[in-house]
């Protein structure tokens, strides 16, 4: 009897333990290195100096935020700071900091910390401002030194903005990660070179950076939100697509964004790679120069938005795993004008606008495309080649020409392209992300200046009550409907492409997303 | 006809071999579908059907279509004709300049000869293919200044061939005797030294044509040759990688395309390399 009982003791100790084994295999688990692939090397591991998701997805790892967002979202969550208030004029903005965040290099992150962050990028004369052209704390607060009047410590843990005006998207924008809190110790030591030596708070420390190569960073054992579950991650630069895919097939890393088109289909069916789709919050677009004849004549334009078949080219070129634009910002986000008639394709009409014009020969043009895939663009070049013969129907003809990825972005930037195919990401959710930093007079790259909308985009931003900014953006978007500056062509759903052992990766609409929950089931 | 004019040798030794045969018909086959092409082709290279991308080969479309809906095999038989442009123009430009700084070195010697020759080894030093990305790079991305980059890429060699027939044929006897008789500098460059040294010429520049079809796939590959839509068979292999694993054959015929042009060129050279040789005479 009592061998019995014996037996049946190890059998059920056993089935305890094996059923909670299995259940653990569930729960997270901790350790080993993550190989993120993808298109092309950071620019710059130093925040407030880049504009590009190539360096924001390191950089992210590396600094905390005063808030950030929620994963997945843009709703905006505690970070460094775990409260804050905001005064009843909207003008004066107190953040509470958490006690226990610290440095990489052992610094604590304090009100003294924040408030030297916010000199360093508001004031030109500042001795740190050093190293670039702090390009997005332009864009977000208005210039240098901007809608941030003043930065106040109040005590050692309580940092208070005072704003010379209101600004609706400021809690948004300081959620943005160019803004991520550096260390000033590390900042004055490195100086122009402190973009090569990172010094945050994050959940991951910076390692090394093997130029054109490799990033890697390494858990940070004493963040303030808990050890991540990676001990490791290495980001690496593989830019040809079939490349990268290879490579994943082959195990050698662990994901990739910038996903083919061609290559969605196998990744759905195959057993060891699982597909991810990224909320949707861009926009792709071709341009037309206003200062390039004939694009100066609206009829030209919107003879183009009605020449180009948009749903063709999602079919072919975006897997399905798209929209057509009618607006130059996403649905996914408020304050999108659902009452736009979208210039509907229609080559007769085109032919027929043209004409009015004055072009019935047609003419010719330069038409410039990306050299790289993008998220909301993978494969420019093909949808050029389409745009090209779409337009060849109603009797334009487009010369293709295309720069390495800098040259691009700068001419461009210089207005030097006749018409040009972009698209932008947005960073934070706000509308004024995408019209205000991609329309409005100040900012525009195709010489579109109206004073008209900027008026509008302006009020905007100085509004708090959101029903009335909705209104405003609205009423924006007919603006740029009727000046048709662009043809906005698709809102896309970027897919990801992952080992199905890479767990709890959330991807974010923002583009760029946090490791610190995602873990390895080894 | 005088039978025993070396040419005619030649060409007696060339129909023996069947290397050069081959070669030659390779050739043949690729002239005749460059100029016969709207006939031959059974679509438009640049008409696209997005709708229709990536089929595979069929009765419709017997080599498939590409990325962009349209027929392979229409654009790889108009690409032909690119491919043939690019390597009779390059090599034309090539031969022309490099056949006058190399006579101009050999024949009057001295400083002339050692500037020339020092130019040609710094042009030789660099890789050519790098050296062609730097021109199209100073001269913008265009089929044109492809060709331009890949001819001035190939002055040294023709420069360095037929320096050397002169320097060893100039001291032979019959210069002198065109001298004695007369003769100026022109005449004796023109009527003497080039017909002499032409042999190891005409193997070179068959073999040129080939590299230089090969050197355009290359630049068109990397995007800096011919633009889209324009059927370069480099550039259509360029375009097809990202569709590797789904239709490998957008990638496949072009590539054997590259492959039978440059081979077609590449067995005519070595056939005439041996009929021209005189030391096969008679074997």
């Amino acid at each position: 009897m009592i061998k019995r009982s014996l037996v049946m003791f190890v059998i059920l100790s056993m089935l305890i333990v094996g059923l909670s084994i299995g259940a653990y295999a569930q729960d997270p688990e901790y350790g080993g290195t993550f190989v993120f692939g993808r298109g092309g090397d950071s620019v710059g591991l130093d925040p407030i100096q880049v504009t590009d998701g190539e360096s924001f997805k390191v950089t992210q790892q590396i600094y905390d935020n005063l808030v950030q967002y929620e994963p997945g979202t843009t709703d905006v969550i505690p970070a460094l700071a775990k409260e804050w208030d905001v005064s009843e004029d909207g003008k004066t903005w107190t953040f509470y900091l958490r006690e226990n965040a610290m440095f990489h290099d052992g610094n604590p992150v304090n009100a003294e910390a924040v408030k030297w962050n916010f000199d360093r990028w508001r004031f030109e004369d500042h001795e740190y401002h050093i190293g670039g052209e702090f390009i997005y704390y332009g864009y977000m607060f208005g210039g240098f030194p901007g809608v941030i009047e003043e930065v106040n410590v109040v005590d050692e843990y309580t940092v208070e903005f005072v704003l010379n005006k209101t600004q609706a998207p400021f809690l948004n924008n300081l959620a943005m990660v160019p803004f991520g809190i550096s260390s000033p110790v590390a900042v004055k030591k490195w100086g122009e070179d402190y973009f090569k030596h990172p010094v945050g708070s994050g959940a991951f420390k910076f390692v090394e950076w093997q130029e054109g190569n490799r990033v890697v960073v390494e858990a940070n054992e004493d963040y303030w939100g808990g050890r991540p579950y990676l001990d490791k991650v290495v980001f690496r630069s593989i830019p040809d697509n079939a490349a990268r895919f290879m490579e994943l097939q082959a195990g050698t890393i662990d994901m990739m964004d910038g996903v083919s088109p061609e290559d969605v289909e196998s990744i759905k069916t195959a057993e060891d790679l699982n597909l991810l789709l990224r909320p949707s919050m861009n926009v792709g677009y071709f341009a037309m120069n206003f200062s390039m004849p004939p694009f100066d004549d609206p009829l030209v334009r919107k003879a183009f938005n009605h020449a180009i078949n948009k749903e063709a080219l999602i079919g072919a070129f975006y897997a399905g795993l798209a929209e057509p634009a009618k607006n130059p910002m996403p649905p996914s986000i408020w304050g999108y004008n659902d009452a736009i008639e979208p210039y509907e394709y229609n080559p007769e009409k085109a032919k027929e606008l043209l004409a009015e014009a004055g072009y019935e020969d047609g003419f010719e043009f330069d038409l410039w495309y990306m050299p790289v895939p993008r998220p909301y663009m993978p494969q420019g070049k093909f949808i050029a080649q389409a745009i090209q013969n779409f337009l060849s129907q109603v009797g334009v003809t487009a010369n293709l020409v295309s720069y390495d990825w800098g040259t691009y972005l700068d001419k461009t930037r210089n207005e030097e392209a006749q018409t040009y195919l972009l698209g932008w990401t947005g960073d934070n959710g706000d509308p004024d992300n995408f019209l205000y930093v991609l329309l409005d007079k100040t900012n525009s790259d195709n010489a579109y200046e109206s004073e008209e909308l900027h008026e509008v985009l302006v009020e905007a931003q100085r509004t708090i009550d959101k029903d009335k900014r909705i209104e405003l953006y609205k009423e924006a978007q007919e603006i740029i409907h009727e000046d048709a500056p662009w043809v906005p062509l698709v809102h896309s759903t970027p897919p990801l492409a992952l080992k199905p052992m890479v767990k709890n990766y959330i991807p974010n609409p923002t583009s760029t997303e946090k490791f610190k929950d995602v873990w390895l089931d080894q | 006809m005088n039978l025993n004019n070396p040419w005619f040798e030649a060409w007696k030794r060339l129909r023996k071999s069947k290397i050069g045969l081959a070669g030659i018909a390779i050739i043949f086959i690729l002239v005749a579908v460059a100029i016969f092409a709207p006939l031959i082709a059974p679509y438009s290279p640049i008409e696209q059907d997005i709708m229709s991308r990536y089929q595979a080969p069929s009765q419709r479309h017997l080599l498939g279509t590409d990325e962009m809906g349209r027929d392979i095999l229409s654009r790889i038989i108009y690409g032909s004709r690119i491919s043939l442009q690019v390597g009779l123009f390059s090599i034309g430009l090539a031969l022309v300049i490099g056949v006058t700084l190399g006579l101009i070195a050999g024949y009057y010697g001295g400083y002339l000869d050692m500037i020339i020759m020092r130019i040609m080894d710094i042009m030789l030093a660099f890789p050519s293919v790098l050296l062609a990305i730097a021109i199209v790079a100073i001269l913008g991305p265009q089929l044109k200044n492809a060709m331009l980059a890949i001819g001035i890429i190939n002055i040294p060699r023709f420069a360095r061939i037929i320096r050397s027939s002169t320097i060893t044929i100039k001291e032979d006897e019959f210069i002198s005797a065109a001298r004695v008789l007369g003769a100026g500098d022109f005449r004796i460059i023109l009527k003497h030294l080039l017909p002499n040294a032409m042999a190891p010429l005409i193997v070179q520049t068959t073999l040129s044509i080939a590299t230089a079809i090969l050197e355009a796939a290359a630049l068109s590959f990397l995007g800096l040759g011919a633009q889209p839509p324009t059927p370069e068979w480099g550039a259509m292999l360029s375009d097809a990688r990202s569709s590797l694993q789904k239709a490998p054959w957008v990638m496949t015929f072009p590539g054997m395309a590259i492959i039978f042009g440059v081979l077609g060129f590449n067995l005519l050279g070595d056939g005439l390399r041996d009929a021209l040789d005189p030391k096969m005479k008679n074997v």
